[in-house]
């Protein structure tokens, strides 16, 4: 929203010696951020007045001119286009280096091979109007060479606050509100809106007449005036008007509709005027399914049963609070018309902007609430105006007004030293008192109690308790004012959060200790993504307002992001290890719950860890495993061992034969897989890629049941050690003789793997698997005599157990 | 024996002598000291003798196997350690050793914790995706408020409903549901930070990211005021941009916050005089803030009457361009090596 600095001083008059920048700084201090200030001069610099000298034809097109121009200082040759370029014309001349409204910057350049050092322009290239048939022609009072500015006679600056910051106050969104709010801060009078509209005009309501007016959803709009007025006369706006208009960014269009707009950039309230000739009758109501309208855009329109309509008991004739037909709009030949000044609830507004897409001045003002009693105001000041503008205009019969639903005046009760207790700080009751009854708050006291009556045009919905009455006080007072003191509390032990240390310790050890590099990738996956690596995507959570396909649905696995993370890093390193922890999201119901209610859950969300490796060989496989290992004795202390398991259902990327699950005391927590052929070659891949899962859930779970940690005993007494090496049919997986070998005799502590082989030297459906075998007592050195008596029984268990040989080395 | 033993030892010393390079070294470790040489082989010899001489030549034969090594060690390191001639290049780079990187936004996010730890806050959690209730209407932003046009949303569907059914569920715009969640399971009083992960359905460029890291903090108290809420503020400032930090606050609307306010703290870029990063107004808006909104309080099941909170909000993956002069938003999630290497 723009704010112009001229049209505030029409309510209140600021001492000179405040600069425009202190004011913008003063609203930002205590009302809300100014984003920027402008002077207006700027918006035209590098435009001038021109006089055209010379005329002649373009040698290469029938449609252009060749025309020499007058600037003062020099003569320049530009080409134009207008129909209606002549010589003698006093014309607005955008030099080189312009830049014109919409970012259009103007340079010398050859048009169909003449030079061109400039461009005449027409009304819509300077935003001055929509007019586009031929270039502007000044009146005679210009002067050759002057500034179009100092034409224009542009003196004015300029504020632009973003209307996401006034959500909460429609009363802001207007020149009138803001000055209000300046009145206050400056300590001056605001002029009452009375003295702006003309006392002379006489308009009665609510009589019985002719022109008749009828709501039939009153909660949709609870205030509906009308006004038929005859006699007008369609013509451009006078310079002031235009002027203001154009300080705020805003194209005139024509008296009629202008006057509307400046209304509402004055007051706030939206105004629609209708051709009387399409409106003998007024209807309010909520649309039917499937009507239609051409709204003024000269758009067609689907409507349905949630927007709010206007008709002439026939047609549609205005999408309420959103946009007038095109049929019924003011054109040139309108002789009368018909005003609306109406109060529409700004859930059903915002609603029908929203599923329309139609987000226009008057929505935006709907959407927030507007006070019901601005109705009024704005249809007389609109009258005044149009009086103004259009002398002869003629009120037919009374006004309509059907107020049907009028606001209950809302007060609010608080305590003084109440108010001093959140604040943190005595402010004087005086000043307090001051602010509000400057801002419109009716204040009275008793002892120490004070009741506000909150203004119309504050109480829609921002002041709604008495901690809406603090930040009155304390913004007003300035933050700036408030000395800071520390919260003084009672000491107290801080939530445990196990999880939260745990996270941490792994991502501490994982970057630190296994030297990988920590990367976050997107919570959102694409089926392209998927599809090339085999995994079903029919399930997956979706977004229903996606940016793109490449990010529409929600991950079930860090597999995605991870495999991608190697294909765009492939270039930079042969062997690459990353990790990343992230939230998986699944399509059934979770823990968290939807509402206070309880009853339904929220989609189940786990938190993963994923640990990729990528180099030359499937070596990568083993070293994974290496590392889920050790990072997981590590980090939990463990007693049990890391257990790979074969995997039945695995995940689409991995092969088939190297996906195992990785298994902790009994619980499986994640798995662990060498991706496949297939996903290698879909993602073009030029490594083996080992990828890690593991449910961090899982993970903490485990944690927390651990015992807590001890240190084993360092035994005195000297360790033997003896390695075994079996030869033994294919299906027998490491894990059985492992557990055999471990669980055989209490004195051997480790059984650790150091070789297996495969090969010519056996026979194919064999292998052979290698064991370095501790056998330690704590009691004392053990001799080789027990050692070799507790080893010949295991080697023949094993033997006739898995139908093993005992190799030679 | 005896005999053979000294010619030996004096044929070794002299040739010990005369080494001048690790050639010569190996050559006369191989010929005398190695598993078959020379002393070996005498030292073998031995057990062929009668236990008495056996006795005597051992010892001697030990003791000067031992003379011969200690002379040929003493040779060799200084053969080794002083190659007269040979220029040793010491600014040579050594041996590449590989390391493991954190995420910024993770050292940041640590840095942070550790903050508010030591300063008596908990660190918790909640989910990403998030009910409608949670992330607006219990934050005082009921269905069709134009407050939520400050939040663009990513709403989510499960795959089998169609579009029919109304979207109640949201990736989350901001760390601010957990405030609910928290107060609703915890109670007062509370004092808790909440970083994680947030989301807003904007196109990515330099500067915008959907996908971005936030932390909230709240404090719920008896005495809980405004004036708590500035000094927690300007001890943040002075610890994330050093000790000078100033803070200025300015009223700003956020619906779960009454009164509201942003807040700016001096550029530490250019301590407050002005710079590119702070667009030459020497303050960077940093936070969000203000005491919490009696309906969010009521919302969390807390008695506005009784306890009265305050919270504030901070952009990490901000903090994170700003602290490491990030120009590109898009490069945290960007898994690109070059820039994790960085850190």
């Amino acid at each position: 929203m723009y704010i112009s600095y001229n049209w505030l001083q029409d309510f209140i008059k600021l001492s000179p010696k405040y600069n425009f920048n202190e004011v913008a700084d003063k609203l930002t201090a205590h009302t809300v951020e100014v984003e920027a200030t402008k002077n207006q001069k700027e918006v035209f610099s590098q435009v001038v007045v021109g006089k055209v000298l010379e005329v002649s034809k373009h040698p290469n097109a029938d449609k252009l001119s060749l025309v020499s121009v007058d600037i003062k200082d020099r003569i320049l040759k530009i080409v134009c286009g207008a129909p209606n370029v002549e010589s003698g014309q006093l014309v607005p001349v955008a030099l080189d280096g312009a830049i014109l409204p919409g970012d259009f910057e103007i340079k010398t350049s050859k048009i169909r091979g003449e030079i061109s050092e400039g461009m005449i322009c027409a009304e819509d290239e300077l935003g001055l109007g929509f007019e586009h048939k031929g270039i502007m022609v000044l009146k005679e009072k210009a002067k050759i060479g002057q500034d179009f500015s100092e034409y224009l006679k542009m003196d004015d600056l300029i504020f632009e606050i973003d209307n996401k910051s006034l959500s909460n106050r429609p009363d802001l969104l207007n020149h009138y509100g803001i000055a209000r709010e300046l009145s206050v801060l400056f300590n001056t009078t605001l002029k009452p809106w009375e003295k702006i509209i003309d006392d002379k005009i006489k308009i009665k309501f609510n009589e019985k007449d002719k022109f008749k007016a009828e709501v039939f959803d009153k909660i949709a709009c609870p205030r509906y005036m009308a006004l038929k007025i005859d006699n007008i006369k369609v013509a451009p706006s006078p310079d002031w008007l235009k002027k203001r208009l154009v300080a705020i960014n805003q194209r005139p269009i024509n008296n009629i509709v202008d006057i509307a707009n400046y209304v509402m950039f004055e007051l706030g309230q939206p105004l629609h005027t209708f051709d009387a000739a399409f409106v003998d009758k007024i209807e309010v109501r909520r649309a039917l399914n499937n009507e239609k309208i051409e709204t003024i855009d000269q758009k067609e329109r689907q409507l349905n049963v949630d927007d709010l309509v206007i008709t002439n008991g026939k047609n549609i004739i205005a999408i309420a609070g959103v946009m007038g037909g095109l049929e019924s709009q003011i054109s040139d030949k309108s002789t009368s018309l018909v005003l609306e000044a109406a109060n529409f609830s700004a859930e059903v507004i915002r609603k029908t902007a929203q599923r329309l897409g139609l987000r226009s001045e008057a929505s935006l003002r709907y959407e927030k609430s507007l006070d019901p009693n601005l109705t009024e105001v704005a249809l007389k000041r609109f009258v005044s105006l149009l009086k103004e503008v259009c002398e002869d205009i003629k009120i037919i019969g009374t006004g309509v007004d059907i107020y049907s639903h009028k606001p209950i005046e809302k007060k609010i009760k608080f305590n003084y030293s109440w108010l001093t207790t959140k604040i943190g700080q005595e402010i004087p009751k005086n000043d307090a008192l001051k602010s509000l009854s400057l801002l419109g708050f009716t204040c009275t006291e008793n002892d120490n109690e004070i009741e506000v009556v909150v203004p119309s045009w504050r109480a829609t919905k921002d002041i709604k308790e008495k901690e809406d009455i603090v930040e009155e006080v304390l913004r007003i007072y300035g933050y700036d004012n408030i000395k800071s003191t520390l919260p003084k509390e009672e000491l107290s032990l801080p939530i445990d959060n196990q999880e939260r240390l745990l996270e941490r310790r792994i991502k501490d050890m994982l970057y630190s200790q296994f030297l990988l590099t920590e990367v976050y990738n997107y919570s959102f996956v694409g089926e392209e993504q998927l599809k090339k690596l085999n995994i079903d995507f029919f399930n997956h959570l979706k977004l229903a307002n996606p940016l793109s396909e490449l990010n529409s649905m929600l991950r079930q696995s860090l597999a995605p992001g991870l495999f991608s993370t190697i294909k765009n890093n492939q270039s930079k390193s042969d062997d690459l290890a990353f990790f990343e922890i992230g939230d998986v999201f699944f399509n059934l119901p979770g823990e968290y719950v939807k509402d206070i209610s309880g009853i339904e859950k929220l989609p189940y969300q786990e938190k993963r860890l994923g640990i990729i490796l990528a180099g030359k060989n499937k070596l990568v496989f083993s070293q994974l495993k290496n590392i889920t290992t050790n990072f997981l004795t590590w980090l939990l202390n463990l007693n049990d061992d890391v257990v790979y398991l074969n995997f039945d259902t695995p995940p689409g990327w991995a092969d088939e034969k190297l996906i195992a699950q990785v298994s902790v005391a009994g619980k499986n927590i994640g798995w662990l897989g060498l991706g496949s052929n297939d996903v290698k070659k879909n993602l073009n891949l030029k490594v083996e890629v080992a990828l890690l899962e593991i449910n961090c859930n899982s993970l903490f779970s485990l944690f927390l049941e651990q015992a807590p940690f001890k240190i084993k005993e360092v035994l005195k007494y000297p360790p033997v050690v003896r390695d075994l090496c079996f030869v033994l049919p294919d299906k027998i997986l490491y894990n059985d003789i492992k557990d055999v070998l471990s669980s055989f005799h209490p004195l051997i502590k480790s059984v650790e793997l150091f070789d297996t082989y495969k090969g010519i030297k056996l026979p194919a459906d064999k292998k052979s698997l290698a064991f370095h075998l501790t056998y330690q007592s704590e009691e004392k050195t053990l001799t080789s005599n027990e050692v070799d008596k507790i080893q010949k029984e295991l080697v023949e268990q094993v033997i006739e157990k898995f139908g093993a040989q005992l190799r030679d080395f | 024996m005896k005999n053979r033993l000294q010619t030996l030892k004096n044929e070794i010393l002299e040739k010990i002598n005369e080494i001048k390079s690790e050639a010569d070294l190996k050559e006369i470790e191989l010929k005398y000291f190695s598993r078959k040489g020379e002393i070996n082989q005498i030292m073998h010899s031995l057990k062929d003798l009668d236990l008495e001489l056996r006795k005597e030549f051992g010892v001697l034969a030990n003791q000067t196997k031992k003379e011969l090594e200690e002379a040929f060690t003493k040779a060799k390191n200084s053969i080794l350690n002083n190659n007269d001639g040979e220029i040793l290049d010491v600014t040579l780079p050594g041996v590449n050793m590989k390391r493991g990187h954190l995420h910024p936004i993770t050292i940041i996010q640590k840095e942070v914790e550790d903050l508010f730890s030591s300063l008596g806050f908990s660190i918790i959690s909640g989910p990403e995706l998030e009910s409608d209730y949670f992330n607006f209407t219990a934050l005082n932003i009921p269905p069709f408020h134009p407050a939520r046009d400050m939040q663009d949303t990513f709403y989510v569907t499960s795959a089998k409903d169609d579009n029919q059914e109304e979207l109640d569920l949201v990736m989350r715009t901001h760390t601010s549901p957990v405030q609910i969640r928290a107060m609703r399971k915890f109670g007062a009083p509370l004092k808790a930070i909440i970083p994680g992960r947030c989301f807003r359905n904007e196109a990515t460029d330099a500067r915008h990211e959907h996908t971005f890291y936030q932390f909230e903090g709240l404090m719920v108290g008896e005495d809980i005021n405004f004036a708590n809420l500035k000094s927690l503020l300007e001890i943040v400032g002075k610890k994330i941009f050093g000790p000078n930090t100033k803070l200025r606050m300015r009223p700003k609307f956020y619906p779960f916050v009454e009164p509201g306010n942003n807040g700016e703290y001096t550029c530490f870029l250019c301590s407050g005089k002005g710079c590119k990063v702070c667009k030459q107004t020497g303050w960077l808006e940093i936070v969000g803030a203000g005491l919490i909104h009696p309906n969010v309080l009521r919302a969390g099941g807390i008695d506005p009457e009784k306890y009265s909170g305050l919270a504030f909000g901070f952009g990490l993956t901000r903090l994170a361009m700003l602290k490491y002069g990030v120009n590109d938003v898009r490069l945290f999630n960007s898994g690109d090596l070059k820039f994790l290497q960085q850190f």
